[in-house]
């Protein structure tokens, strides 16, 4: 039989910059997601680990889950690391989801680690954009900052939307990371402030882009059938969608849309069999700013050009019709890019118990989560809902 | 009748104290690769080798270089440099068979040399000529007089290589195409100093130099696989279609080079390029990137030379050019960049 998956624990360490080294980070979160089951847990029943990082600045290229055992006090545990760039965390959770239905575990571990901070400015620079395409793009001198840029420029100037619309959702997003203990950021911006920042990759400025964090985040995943073993709260894993596009933006059909995103939406919807009416919030992919635009209008949630207004209207606010981020999404909560995804995950856990605390989303019963790998190329999309 | 019937002069961009300069992108190779493909835009037919003759030492990448430019071999040889050097090379040329090229750099002018004729020969840049057989009775030659003068006019070359044609057997047919671009570039690029980064061993994003020769059919002359099954075209040529998959219907074809319009532009803020990049940022400050649509619904993404933020919009036409990207491994690779599309400079034509 196909089983259900449903998330029964999780742990989340401070985004930002940290003392701790990757494998503290894990260790960190590993213990967290175990304290944080209601009825406890045994370590040992853990059957299966996913590791999500990308590797960055090289510390442990190869074999990284290896670790996951060894610092989660599981010697020996069958582990896998799970590498789709910034989407890492999304395909692991899928991943731990599919295991999960296949009866492959009971309990599978889930974790999502990046330690970016540790390297000089000029290896970070280097790592920033090895997940593009390398052969076009990258010897373009493009990092992502660029490549957001490119699609922000061309998005700007077809729909005719202004630049506010992009500061918009960094202030809103800082909004909501003032609330979240755990963010890189905790401190709210302005409009004028984001305008005036200088510019990174034209047209984005500073505050159009997600910081260079560290990280780590840890989940358990059981089956809905077993759930009730470990909590009276879990949160059900609904759909499941995911899709690729070309690695290099040029060759896509359209610059300004993320067809892997769109693909991967239809079919967590379909998954899922719900509609978009009944999402009470959305964690969306916003490295840039841009990209959030890009979201809402690639998961349905806007018509085309015109996520833009939605944004100045304040609809995607926390108190807004559509919350969208309300744990300051990658803008304001940090980008640990292999954490991202299974972050993600672990806001929906928090605000589908209603454990959000001062941000939490009143009366949210089922949440989208949307994690992207480079500029689209590859796209995850989850369904959850309260158990 | 054997001929030269195409020249072209390429002149960089820049200017330091009203003398014209290479930019910081621009080498030996990358200025007589401009020249060349000015003068090769026809496909080879029957004749499976060019040669070209290089007035002085042939510029590295030569060999493999010009025979990727030109989409097939060449036999490279090299010459005496400067002036004398050009000229000894063409006359060999005219007295040989089949398509020939020849191609000089660094021809300072020779204030000494006969006044009778003028040419455009930069002091900075490359000039290539493309002399082949020519049908006897076609066009006149071109009237030497039509040539333009200007800052870059010396005396000399033609007067004596006629000297070399008694009784006319060779002529001057074709354009001069000299690629100017009058008046450009403006502003700040004008007067920034031209600096040339050294070649260094770069930690970036790593393309295996096997990998980087593998796609330069596509990165230097715009090759792309157009599917005769499905009618679309794949950009980069990866030998299977984007669409519908199949690798027994593409037919391999050059994109035209220039003439491409901008679909979306970026500037790259200082601090904010991959490491490769330092060393180009260091000499030149910030830089731009374009999103370039080749023809309808084939697009390249090329970094921008020759142009400050804000001198290359969203629906400009763009020209390119063969630059350096960056060192990597102790080599420098090159690539096409988008540059601005200004007009030429006047052209010699038919009498």
């Amino acid at each position: 039989m196909v089983h259900r998956a449903a998330v029964v624990g999780g742990g989340h360490t401070r985004f930002g910059v940290l003392d701790e080294g990757p494998r503290a980070l894990v260790r960190s979160a590993v213990d967290r997601a175990l304290g944080s089951v209601d009825r406890g847990i045994d370590r040992r029943s853990i059957g299966l680990g996913y590791l999500a990082t990308l590797g960055f600045g090289g510390w442990q290229i190869g074999n990284a889950s290896a670790l996951l055992g060894e610092e989660a006090g599981m010697p020996g545990l069958p582990s896998v690391r799970i590498e789709n760039a910034c989407a890492s965390g999304g395909f692991a959770l899928q991943a731990a989801v599919s295991s999960i239905q296949a009866g492959a575990s009971e309990v599978v571990l889930v974790v999502g680690l990046e330690k970016m901070t540790d390297v000089s400015n000029a290896r970070r620079r280097f790592w920033l954009g090895v997940s593009g395409d390398t052969e076009w793009e990258r010897q373009a001198g493009l990092t992502f900052a660029g490549v957001y840029g490119l699609i922000a420029d061309r998005y700007l100037k077809i729909h005719a939307v202004p630049r506010e619309a992009l500061a918009t959702v960094a202030v809103k997003n800082h909004a909501n990371g003032a609330l979240n203990p755990n963010a890189h950021f905790q401190k709210r911006v302005t409009l004028d402030e984001a305008l005036a920042a200088p510019r990174v990759a034209d047209p984005l400025g500073l505050y159009d882009c997600c910081p260079v964090s560290d990280g780590a985040v840890a989940l358990l995943l059981t089956s809905v059938e077993l759930a009730p073993r470990f909590t009276d709260a879990p949160v059900y894993v609904d759909g499941i969608g995911a899709s690729s596009d070309f690695l290099a933006v040029q060759e896509r059909f359209d610059l300004t849309r993320f067809d892997a995103t769109r693909r991967a939406a239809e079919a967590a919807f379909r998954s899922a069999d719900t509609e978009r009416g009944k999402i009470s919030f959305v964690e969306a992919h916003d490295c840039f700013t841009i990209a959030e635009l890009l979201a809402l209008e690639d998961l349905g949630f806007a018509g085309r050009g015109e996520a833009g207004a939605l944004t100045l209207s304040g609809a995607t606010g926390r108190d807004g019709r559509l919350p969208v981020n309300p744990d300051g999404g990658l803008k304001a909560k940090g980008h640990p890019i292999g954490a991202t995804g299974v972050s993600q995950a672990y806001e929906v856990f928090l605000q589908l118990r209603g454990s959000a605390g001062a941000r939490q989303v009143p009366g949210a019963r089922t949440a989208l989560t949307h994690n992207v790998g480079g500029a689209g190329a590859t796209s995850a999309v989850t369904i959850f809902s309260a158990g | 009748m054997r001929a030269i019937v195409q020249a072209a002069a390429y002149v960089p961009a820049w200017t330091d104290r009203g003398r014209r300069v290479r930019g910081p992108d621009e080498d030996p190779f990358s200025m007589a690769a401009s020249a060349l493909e000015r003068v090769a835009r026809e496909r080879r037919a029957a004749e499976p080798r060019w040669t070209v003759r290089v007035a002085g030492t042939a510029p590295s990448p030569a060999g493999s270089g010009f025979a990727e430019l030109l989409g097939g071999p060449v036999d490279v040889s090299e010459g005496r440099p400067g002036l004398a050097g050009f000229e000894e090379a063409v006359a060999i040329a005219l007295r040989g068979t089949g398509t020939e090229f020849v191609v000089a750099l660094d021809l300072d002018p020779d204030p000494a040399g006969p006044p009778s004729r003028h040419v455009v020969i930069p002091s900075e840049g490359a000039v290539a000529f493309r002399i082949d057989e020519f049908p006897d009775g076609g066009r006149p030659p071109v009237d030497l007089g039509h040539l333009p003068s200007g800052p870059y006019v010396i005396p000399g070359l033609f007067a004596r290589h006629r000297a070399l044609a008694p009784g006319g057997r060779y002529g001057w047919v074709g354009d001069w195409d000299t690629d100017l671009r009058a008046g450009r570039p403006s502003g700040p690029l004008a007067t920034r100093p031209p600096g040339v980064p050294p070649p260094r061993v770069s930690e970036g994003a790593y393309v295996p130099r096997p990998r980087y020769l593998e796609g330069l059919a596509s990165r230097w002359r715009f090759v792309c696989d157009r599917c005769s099954a499905c009618g679309n075209v794949t950009f980069p040529s990866r030998g299977r279609c984007r669409t519908c998959a199949r690798e027994d219907s593409l037919e391999a074809r050059a994109l035209p080079l220039d003439g491409g319009r901008v679909l979306a532009t970026t500037w790259i803020g200082r601090g904010g390029q991959p490491t490769e990049f330092d060393a180009q940022v260091e000499a030149s400050g910030p830089y731009g990137v374009v999103i370039v649509e080749l023809e309808p619904g084939v697009r390249a993404t090329l970094p921008v030379a020759d142009a400050g933020p804000g001198e290359i919009r969203i629906d400009d036409t763009v020209g390119t050019r063969l630059r350096r990207l960056y060192p990597i491994d102790g080599e420098w690779r090159y690539g096409r960049k988008a540059v601005p599309l200004a007009s030429n400079g006047p052209s010699a034509t038919a009498a």
